[in-house]
């Protein structure tokens, strides 16, 4: 594969340079891949020395400090207080006595039982007083997961915190030393308005995150490592423990599950439907979201703002009205069929719209185009309106007619600026659970993979079977949904990294400005 | 009392690129400073770091001797008007102006006093009222102004403030400037990449080149006796003619000998060539477009030349001509004594001669490219 | 001047017109296999077609494939007759001059136009179609299934009294979804704002690694996190008939993730004003109060627009925080429950139109106020992010 010069790439045809382009793009996948694993070995070795180097800053402070920075690693924020910084000193203190009170009062238990998550399940006992059996429970394996969790990141907080407290008392040293003053408390507080400002911003945001979204998922990734369902609820029935890879064997195994599909089988067929589903949703709204915006656009086009106006209006009625109305609306017994098979005899029989297979999957994409057109024409007419008049000017001057405008000019920078847009409505159609569960539920329902946890059906996600699985009431297995979850954000992970691998383009904005 | 020292100031990116190495300046109290330099040298990042905008990554800035390193810029005491203007558009021009005073909290009458004041001066008083949007480009500057001159700062500092009005306003506003610093008497710090602007409104103009400071002097000491070859191409326009040549030293005299002519250094310059006991070598010459003129005919002095372009500039010709071996050299001609006959065989692919005396050259080390008359 | 020889205009489109009537063949073939008809003849296949166009109804949902494809070839057939047509007037009439070439496009022009507003019409029908059957179903009296008709034969209110009479849930619904909304409309702005302005704005040596961080975090599908976040609900007692506060609270808290829109808008603004602000002596808050929110107005509208319809059209968490209680549904999940099984469906069906009258109609009106900062903000900030 010769790398061909400027202008002996000039002199190629069409068709030569396509397939350049193509035998050059399998021929760098190698290379890709090498730099890639290069990449992560490179980072690794980079987090590494910077470990290294903070543990040798550490040991520095300590054998050079003086005997307040000495005593600050024992109690922390001692070094500030006797320094004068009393606001800080007081809140490093604070700190450590609350997490020292903490892990010594339960922080302590959660982390023991951690690895075995709880020893003793609820037992059968009698009370002597009403006569009758009662349930003695003891351990919960799901408290202990979620606080042995939170402790670890309590702990981790800890010695970010101490950490601060160290190299603080090295900074305040070294200023001292140079003749400066330390900030003052009042400087301290005048700082969260101003230059530490965005600490402050982002101290609310941050936290909200942190708890809401980052602790679920590391727990939900922990589960999957665990049996945890509705008969091993960790309390009233049964403890779980850790199952290691058990859960994921599970998924991918191709056994058959009582007597229907392997669990690996129906995971593939939905994936494959999922894939095929987000492609479909997502490019058929993005080139009939344009082309109604160019037809609206069109010059000689009246009443623009009439048709504008009519289909922004369908944005602003909540989703889930319109879905579960249409859902009913071409229901076996819905007016659809009513009134074109029952009243006018049109068909033989009632159009199974959610019954059959294909029908199913075909209304889906159609119907997810009646909703998602109206947002991308509105997208797409702010795109038009902003590209800048001069270019259409002067490729007139050139002698292009109407249509190679549009080719040349409309479609290139519409999907130049809309390429990242595409990619994200992509992972967003892969889990678009609205759209699938209010329409279909999932109908029509497979009947060789609903034994596999919850009632499974042709056009289910993902998500949705990652749903119902955990709504199973008694069946309800939330090990297996984690499992779920975390092989979505793996295909997920891997998508992006592709097409952002392939379209470096996507960060060359100076093109078009 | 507000001079400005800076000490080996240093800005270093992220990504180690260096932006500004090594500066050193001393301004004193009420003095009009210029950094002029192409874009890309320097001169705004210098001037952000004085101003607290960016991070001094080494060295010192004082002000009015206290080291301001680590004040914000609120702290320091300065004023700045920017390239865009950077006026509030939500606000009228009054309340642009009056903003910093009432972050002061200063009394409401006291504000109206300062503000008015100011918008006299500058003759914008017609437009208290009015929102930025509503003003032309060189009203803006005006409002932009006044928004710094109300703040009684120790410091002036300008980013290229004429870099987006139209020639006819640049000129207009230059004259402007010198007027205010005239009432103001304060200290300005002034950034432009024009030079002409750095010799109209400088006390002393800071030449700069890729981080570097390539001169520091007056107006007339970077003009007359730039100490390397890149000042001396700078300053002045058109360009001084640089030409490769021998320097020669017969008996005590200095020749050159540029394109086979041989030309006496004379004067000053002679002296001082004697007087540092210069050697014959080859070096690079440097002759200002109005220092060459024409010769009536060829001599051993003169150097034979073909006219390429001839430039109208009203008062003067400038015309730009070629010698045997390809150099491109520019002449400059005043109109006022030239003769019809003269004037017309001033055509393209004229032959012509062109001579200069030994007073004007310039003299730089072909390595170093610095002035062998200066230390 | 065209140094190439190129055919005349008038046989290319012969040439396409034959190609069309061509590919008709096989498209016989692949209609009587979708019919099942593979053991009739040729010619048999095509006459059961002929006949079948002549009598279309009544058409057999299972052989859809086979109505498709003669509908493919019927569009095939006429393209092809035009374009016989237009290529016989081409060929009598021969090459044309500049001018009638002129007048042909400004005809075409006009042709293409008519089309186009037509099929806007047909568009704007068929997306208004629906609602408008709502509205009517849900002014029917005299039954509350589903029927073959569309205009009521009693008009009356009665449906929507009896979605705010005694027995019905929906009036607690209904409160719970705007208590939702406004109280996420006003946190999860300033949320929004605050984490948007400070990725714009400042730039500190986290950025760029917080917001890798937060794209990976919004891989991850949310609806895993909220089983443990049930869990930590009703430990707190915030979930079945006290959902509300629960729900708040997951809605606003991880909303900080959605900063792309508002993060672009503030982009466009100059950092020079910051600058000139800072060096006139306002501390950075300052900068945010005086000087940046007085000029986003558009973008905070559209996050509290934003903000605040989001709740009214939430499923998944809503439904698990409520967990089977009704007390603490939201308009979404509890009228899902209307029509959960046939025989509810039988008697909510109207029930369920009305109420999806009475929960649009603020929120549509809302949004039809609003809706030039909503496109302010689609178009700027959402395609920038």
């Amino acid at each position: 594969m010769r790398k061909y010069t400027d202008l002996e790439y000039l002199k190629l045809n069409k068709w030569q340079r396509a397939g350049h382009k193509i035998l050059s793009f399998f021929a760098g996948i190698p290379q890709g891949i090498w730099n890639f694993i290069k990449k992560i070995g490179l980072g690794l070795g980079k987090a590494g020395k910077a470990i290294g180097a903070e543990f040798k800053d550490i040991v520095d402070t300590f054998v050079h400090g003086d005997w307040k920075t000495k005593l600050s690693f024992p109690i922390m924020g001692f070094g500030s207080i006797a320094r004068g910084q009393v606001l800080r000193g007081i809140l490093f203190l604070l700190f450590e006595i609350i997490f020292i009170g903490y892990m010594v009062l339960t922080g302590g238990y959660w982390l023991s039982m951690l690895p075995s998550l709880g020893k003793q399940g609820p037992e059968k006992g009698y009370d002597p007083i009403y006569d009758q059996p009662i349930t003695i429970f003891h351990d919960d394996s799901f408290k202990i997961l979620l606080y042995g969790v939170l402790t670890i990141f309590f702990i981790i907080a800890f010695i970010y915190t101490w950490r601060v407290n160290v190299r603080q008392n090295k900074i305040s040293e070294e200023i001292l030393k140079s003749g400066k003053k330390l900030k003052s408390g009042k400087d301290d507080l005048r700082s969260m308005v101003d230059d530490n400002f965005h600490k402050t911003l982002l101290a609310l945001p941050m936290t909200g995150i942190v708890i809401f979204t980052v602790l679920p998922m590391v727990f939900m990734v922990l589960v999957a490592f665990t049996n945890y369902s509705a008969a091993y609820n960790g309390y009233s029935n049964n403890l779980f423990h850790w199952v290691g890879l058990d859960k994921f064997n599970q998924l991918l195994s191709w056994k058959s599950v009582q007597g229907g599909q392997s669990y690996a089988a129906t995971f593939g067929e939905i994936l494959v439907w999922t894939l095929i589903w987000a492609f479909l949703a997502t490019f058929t709204n993005y080139f009939l979201g344009i082309l109604v915006a160019m037809m609206i656009n069109k010059k000689g086009i009246q009443f623009k703002k009439v048709w504008r106006t009519i289909l922004v209006l369908t944005i602003a009625i909540p989703q889930f009205i319109s879905l579960m109305y249409v859902s009913k609306l071409f229901a076996e017994n819905g007016y659809f069929n009513l009134k074109l098979f029952n009243d006018m005899h049109l068909f033989t029989k009632a159009l199974p719209f959610w019954q059959d297979k294909t029908w199913a999957r075909v209304m889906v994409v159609l119907i997810n185009i009646w909703i998602g057109i109206p947002y991308l024409m509105l997208m797409a007419t702010g795109i038009l309106m902003n590209i800048p008049q001069d270019l259409y000017e002067s490729a007139k001057i050139d002698g292009a007619s109407a249509w190679q405008q549009y080719r040349k000019i409309t479609l290139p920078y519409m999907l130049f600026v809309t390429g990242p847009y595409l990619l994200t409505s992509f992972i967003g159609n892969m889990n678009n659970f609205n759209v699938i569960y209010l329409l279909t539920g999932g109908a029509p329902v497979n009947p060789a993979a609903s034994s596999a946890a919850g009632s499974v059906g042709y056009t289910d996600l993902l998500i949705t079977w990652l749903f119902k699985i955990t709504q199973g009431g008694e069946k309800a297995d939330y090990a297996l949904a984690s499992v779920i979850g975390i092989l979505v954000f793996l295909v997920v992970s891997l998508i992006s990294l592709v097409v952002y691998g392939l379209m470096p383009s996507v960060k060359n904005e100076e093109d078009f400005q | 009392m507000a001079s400005v020292k800076l000490t080996n100031v240093k800005k270093i990116y992220d990504n180690k690129v260096v932006a500004v190495h090594d500066f050193n300046l001393d301004i004193k109290d009420k003095e009009f400073v210029v950094f002029v330099g192409p874009s890309g040298c320097g001169k705004s990042t210098t001037l952000r770091m004085v101003a607290g905008l960016e991070e001094i990554s080494e060295g010192t800035v004082e002000i009015d001797g206290e080291v301001v390193n680590d004040l914000q810029p609120k702290d320091r005491n300065i004023a700045m008007v920017f390239q865009n203007y950077a006026l509030y558009p939500h606000m009228t021009v009054y309340d642009n102006i009056a903003f910093s005073l009432r972050l002061q909290k200063l009394p409401e009458d006291v504000i109206y006093n300062k503000v008015t004041n100011a918008a006299e001066i500058l003759g914008i008083t017609d437009y208290l009222m009015r929102k930025p949007r509503a003003l032309s480009g060189g009203q803006r500057q005006r409002v932009a102004i006044g928004r710094a001159m109300v703040r009684d700062s120790k410091v002036f500092l300008m980013d290229e403030p004429l870099s987006n009005l139209d020639a006819k306003l640049r000129n207009q506003m230059r004259a402007e400037i010198i007027l205010l610093r005239q009432k103001l008497n304060t200290t300005f710090i002034y950034v432009t990449h024009d030079q002409t602007e750095a010799m109209t409104l400088g006390d002393r103009i800071v030449i700069m080149k890729d981080g570097y400071i390539m001169q520091v002097g007056t107006p007339t000491e970077v003009f007359e006796m730039p100490e390397n070859l890149f000042v001396a191409e700078f300053i002045g326009a058109p360009k001084m003619n640089i030409m490769h040549t021998e320097l020669s030293c017969e008996n005590g005299k200095y020749y050159v000998h540029p394109f086979g002519a041989r030309l006496p250094v004379e004067g000053d310059k002679g002296a001082k060539l004697n007087e540092l006991r210069v050697p014959g070598k080859q070096i690079i010459l440097g002759v200002r477009p109005e220092h060459i003129q024409l010769a009536k005919e060829a001599g051993p002095n003169t150097i034979p030349v073909k006219l390429e372009v001839n430039e109208m500039m009203g008062s003067e010709l400038h015309l730009h001509v070629y010698t045997e071996d390809g150099t491109r050299l520019i002449v400059r001609v005043p109109t006022i004594d030239l003769d019809p006959e003269q004037r017309n065989s001033l055509v393209q692919g004229a032959a012509l001669n062109i001579t200069f005396g030994g007073k004007v050259m310039h003299f730089f080390d072909k390595e170093t490219e610095h002035n062998i008359l200066l230390p | 001047m065209k140094t190439r020889k190129s055919l005349p205009s008038g046989i290319v489109m012969l040439i396409v017109a034959a190609c069309l009537i061509a590919v008709c063949a096989p498209l016989i073939l692949w209609i009587r296999h979708a019919a099942a008809m593979d053991s009739a003849s040729f010619m048999e296949t095509c006459q059961t077609i002929v006949h079948r166009i002549a009598h279309p109804f009544p058409i057999d949902p299972d052989h859809m494939g086979a109505v498709l494809l003669t509908i493919l070839m019927l569009l095939l057939l006429a393209i092809a007759v035009v374009l016989v047509i237009v290529a016989v007037i081409n060929l009598l009439r021969g090459p044309r001059d500049e001018q009638s070439r002129h007048m042909g496009l400004r005809t075409a022009n006009a042709i293409s136009n008519t089309a186009i507003h037509i099929l806007l019409v047909v568009i704007s029908v068929i997306w208004l179609l629906p609602f408008i059957f709502i509205v009517l179903q849900s002014f029917r009296v005299e039954s509350t299934y589903q029927v073959g008709y569309i205009i009521p034969e009693k008009w009356g209110f009665d449906n929507y009294v009896s979605i705010f009479s005694a027995g019905s849930n929906f009036p607690r619904w209904y409160l719970n979804t705007f208590i939702m909304a406004l109280a996420t409309a006003v946190l999860q702005t300033v949320i929004v704002l605050c984490m948007s302005y400070t990725l714009s704005r400042f730039r500190f040596k986290m950025r760029k690694p917080l917001m890798k961080f937060m794209l990976v975090l919004g891989m991850f599908p949310g609806i895993l996190g909220m089983i443990i976040l049930y869990r930590i609900l009703s430990d707190l007692g915030l979930t079945q008939a006290h959902a509300v506060p629960g729900l708040i609270l997951v809605y606003v808290a991880s909303s900080g993730m959605g900063y792309y829109v508002s993060k672009g808008f503030f982009d466009t603004i100059p950092k020079s004003l910051d600058e000139a602000a800072r060096v006139d002596g306002a501390t950075r808050a300052q900068v945010l109060f005086k000087i940046i929110l007085p000029l986003s107005k558009p973008i905070v509208i559209y996050t509290i627009l934003t903000a605040f319809m989001a709740p009214w059209g939430d499923f998944v968490f809503a439904k698990y925080a409520s967990m089977n209680n009704q007390l603490g549904m939201n308009v979404a999940v509890g009228m899902n429950t209307w029509l959960a099984t046939p025989s509810m469906l039988f008697a909510n069906y109207t029930k369920f139109c009305a109420g999806g009258v009475v929960v649009a109609i603020p929120v549509v009106i809302l949004f039809m106020c609003l809706q030039r900062y909503y496109v302010e903000g689609v178009t700027g900030g959402a395609v920038k992010g």
